[in-house]
């Protein structure tokens, strides 16, 4: 018999059999059941009666249960609370990263289209592959959270849909743009006319901001609520969306996650340099780092005034709000926020010094970084230390008790303001020296040129010391106006700085050769330490933003009856952003090891029969 | 014994998430629970009113979130240690209850000079004090640096529509 016959016999057996059985059972079905005893009248004993009667009981109370909306449901082990607050800021970190991603990867595209180097378009090919398997993990985590919103906080996230109804269908068909955009820029790749391909990527980039701002519509209402009455009945959807905190927040969340996608596309790189076979690879991953990490910096230089911007804002819309932020029970969380920024900065400057090993010809001034890292620990240690970080008791009494904890720390928020900002600009010139390594300018005026950069740096650093010191001395009306020119001071600087480097650099000698890949394996560390260090200053000022409304959903308008109604302690709050941190670098672990496999090469059966 | 590049990964996230929550654990540790219901019965004397009051700034009403007693230098707003007496000079031909009450009620008609405006209307929310609290809370403010005179029969400007305290 051939094979097709064989398999026509098996399929029509097979068929044949399951009639069989499928009759069998029909006839035993309608067979009425003989009871294998002999017995013949059943007696039904005064327990069976009782069992039955109960049964009906419980059957009838059951029907007759009205139907009750509930405010909240209790999440088993962990409590309502805690799981929509991981699931939340897992959602987050994904999203921003799946939005941070095509920000810089068209960057990078279009640097290597405007200059042809090839390097740069493969480099951005090999960012954008981290971000298929993100794609989906953000809105997997999405759904997540908002079926644990409707199962947990049911009334409130009903009350949330109805103010924001109308901004549901664009949601969702942008949300559809964001898919049709990405799939076409991911998989078109190399196959259209560069300039549409960029254009496609520029869609990506407008669609996924602007699903973005709709969401922070929604988080920023529940904070700054606008557009509803003191009962909560809307007045108007669009001034809820466009709320007082909206635009700050969305300023800040782009800032922060091309800052953010950066600084894991840093991880990646650190990971892939640090398992890598050749020297080729080496020389390429140290790129990739090297590109990741200069994102993040960049675009963290700007974060602290887009920060001050969103807390002016708060506190324009509410005095209150901005006192419990900056003073109250969360002033203390700051404390916390400056030493990871602290370690952010260090780090950052940390690597640069060691990524000088692999440029020829670096010049004595570079050594000069090593200062820099020094005035940076001083500002770090000034800024996190307004007092002992070790809290005496009296202390504590003092946070808990009647006075005001606050005064305190606020005192000292120009001492804070002050290192910041210095810590800022030694970091940015901590870059320009980078950038002059084995390289020398060949303009005429060039020691003029780095004689205005370093009265320039001279100039701002004396100006914003001076007014540091100066806030002392002054009531708080005008102190809380000196640090505008503080910030104004450093960024006039650094954009002044910028524009004259460039000319100063133009057509600059090349006195050395870059080595990537020569440096070592400690700088890929410090990389993954500062992706770590990011994520989890997210999940802090996260739990800031959202925990700042205290007891209510929605500030002033709807309160928080449930149990969790209270505010944790700071203790708590971190170990819970360590457990999300830490399951979002499983996760994205796992979003790196499939992004890998696509270089890896194909499946072959083991050739186990040797040729004789 | 080489440490593959992995262990050395896993170790250096966890240690530093380990270090960011051991930070977390030395600042001071307080949980904030929701402001309870202040219990207000009709027959209180001035001087209960006062204690009421006192706990109303401490929680429900957040003022000592800005505000302080006794203190002085470079104070973002008023302090209120002496605001007992001081509130009668404030606004000329407006009695010292009448500045308290405006103070709370509308806090923006007047202006403490060298203040930026800010205080919020408590009586809105999200703080929200009911008639009789703010009353208490007047007491209070009375108390410090003078007597408090206030009982919760008293009638101002902005509670003359309340209906008598029963
Ligand atoms: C968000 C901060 C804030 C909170 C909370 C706050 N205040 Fe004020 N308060 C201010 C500011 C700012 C001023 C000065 C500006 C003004 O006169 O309106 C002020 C002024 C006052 C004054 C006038 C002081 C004077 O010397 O004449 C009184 C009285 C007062 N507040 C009482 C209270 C009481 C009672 C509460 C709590 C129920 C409270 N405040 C809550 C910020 C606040």
């Amino acid at each position: 018999m051939n094979r097709k016959l064989q398999i026509l016999v098996a399929l029509f057996g097979i068929a044949a059999f399951m009639a069989v059985a499928l009759k069998v059972l029909m006839v035993l079905q309608a067979s009425e059941f003989k009871s294998p005893v002999a017995a013949v009248d059943t007696v039904e004993t005064p327990r069976d009666q009782a069992l039955t009667e109960l049964a009906e009981d419980r059957a009838a109370r059951e029907q007759a249960k009205p139907y009750v909306d509930e405010e909240y449901r209790q999440a088993p082990v962990f409590g309502s609370r805690v799981v929509v607050w991981v699931l939340a800021q897992l959602h987050l970190l994904f999203a921003a990263f799946v939005l941070a991603v095509p920000i810089f990867a068209m960057i990078i595209e279009a640097v290597g289209y405007f200059t042809g180097d090839k390097k740069y378009d493969k480099l951005a090919y090999e960012f954008t592959k981290l971000m298929a398997t993100a794609f989906s993990l953000t809105a997997t985590f999405g759904a997540f959270l908002t079926f644990a919103l409707i199962a947990l906080y049911p009334k409130f996230t009903t009350y949330l849909m109805h103010v924001f109804s109308p901004t549901f269908l664009p949601y969702v068909l942008l949300f559809f743009f964001e898919a049709l955009f990405f799939y076409s820029y991911y998989y078109g790749w190399g196959k259209f006319h560069p300039l549409v391909h960029l254009g496609l990527g520029f869609m990506l980039n407008v669609v996924g901001t602007a699903i973005m701002f709709i969401a922070n519509g929604w988080l920023t209402f529940m904070m700054s609520p606008a557009g509803v009455a003191d009962s909560g009945a809307v007045i108007n959807a669009w001034e809820a969306l466009m709320n007082f905190t909206w635009m700050p927040i969305n300023i800040h969340r782009v800032i922060a996650n091309v800052a953010y996608g950066g600084s894991v596309a840093g991880a990646y790189a650190a990971w892939k340099f640090l398992g890598a076979k050749t020297d080729e690879e080496r020389a390429h991953y140290d790129w990739m780092g090297y590109i990741g990490m200069f994102v993040a910096i960049s675009a963290f230089l700007p974060l602290p005034f887009a920060g001050y911007y969103l807390a002016r804002e708060i506190y324009a819309f509410n005095q209150a709000l901005g006192i419990m932020m900056m003073g109250g029970a969360f002033s203390w969380l700051f404390i916390i926020q400056a030493v990871l920024i602290g370690c952010l900065f260090l780090a950052a400057n940390f690597y640069l010094w060691l990524g000088m090993g692999r440029i020829e010809g670096t010049l004595p001034f570079q050594k000069l970084i090593k200062w820099l890292l020094i005035a940076i620990a001083v500002c770090f240690a000034i800024w996190a230390t307004p007092r002992s970080l070790i809290s005496t008791p009296a202390e504590v009494r003092g946070m808990g008790g009647s006075t005001h904890p606050i005064l305190g720390a606020l005192g000292f928020m120009a001492a804070k303001n002050t290192a910041v900002n210095i810590m800022i600009l030694t970091t940015y010139v901590s870059f320009m020296l980078y950038r002059r390594t084995g390289k020398r300018p060949i303009v005429k005026w060039a020691k003029w040129g780095n004689i205005a950069q370093f009265t320039l740096f001279a100039l701002a650093s004396a100006v914003v010391i001076f007014l540091g010191v100066v806030s002392y001395f002054v009531d708080a009306a005008t102190r809380i106006r000196l640090s505008v020119p503080q910030v104004l001071a450093v960024l006039a600087a650094m954009g002044a700085m910028t524009i004259i480097d460039i000319f100063l650099l133009r057509g600059a000698e090349k006195t050395g050769k870059i080595h990537w890949g020569k440096l070592p394996p400690i700088s890929q560390y410090v990389l993954i330490f500062i992706a770590v260090t990011f994520t989890w200053l997210m999940g802090l000022m996260g739990y800031l933003r959202s925990g700042l409304r205290m007891h209510w959903h929605v500030y002033g308008v709807i309160r928080d009856n449930s149990v969790d109604a209270f505010t944790p302690t700071l203790g708590f709050a971190t170990q819970v952003v360590s457990v999300t941190v830490l399951i979002f670098f499983v996760l994205i672990a796992f979003v790196f090891w499939i992004s890998g496999l696509s270089s890896k090469e194909d499946w072959q059966p083991r050739s186990s029969a040797v040729e004789p | 014994m080489k440490i593959p590049a992995e262990i050395k990964i896993v170790a250096l996230v966890v240690g530093t998430c380990a270090f960011y929550t051991y930070v977390g654990q030395l600042v001071p540790q307080k949980e904030v629970q929701p402001p309870a219901e202040v219990l207000i019965s009709s027959d209180i004397t001035t001087e209960e009113m006062i204690a009421i009051g006192e706990e109303i700034a401490q929680g429900k009403g957040l003022c000592l979130t800005c505000h302080t007693v006794g203190e002085s230098g470079a104070l973002r707003f008023p302090d209120l240690a002496g605001i007992g007496s001081s509130c009668t000079t404030r606004i000329p031909d407006k009695s010292g209850l009448e500045y308290l009450a405006q103070s709370l009620y509308e806090p923006d008609i007047y202006i403490v000079p060298g203040f930026n405006p800010g205080m919020p209307n408590i009586a809105r929310p999200p703080i929200g004090l009911t008639n009789d609290e703010m009353l208490c809370v007047i007491a209070w403010l009375q108390s410090m640096g003078s007597e408090a005179t206030v009982t919760l029969e008293t009638r101002h400007s902005y509670n003359t529509d309340a209906p008598e305290a029963e």
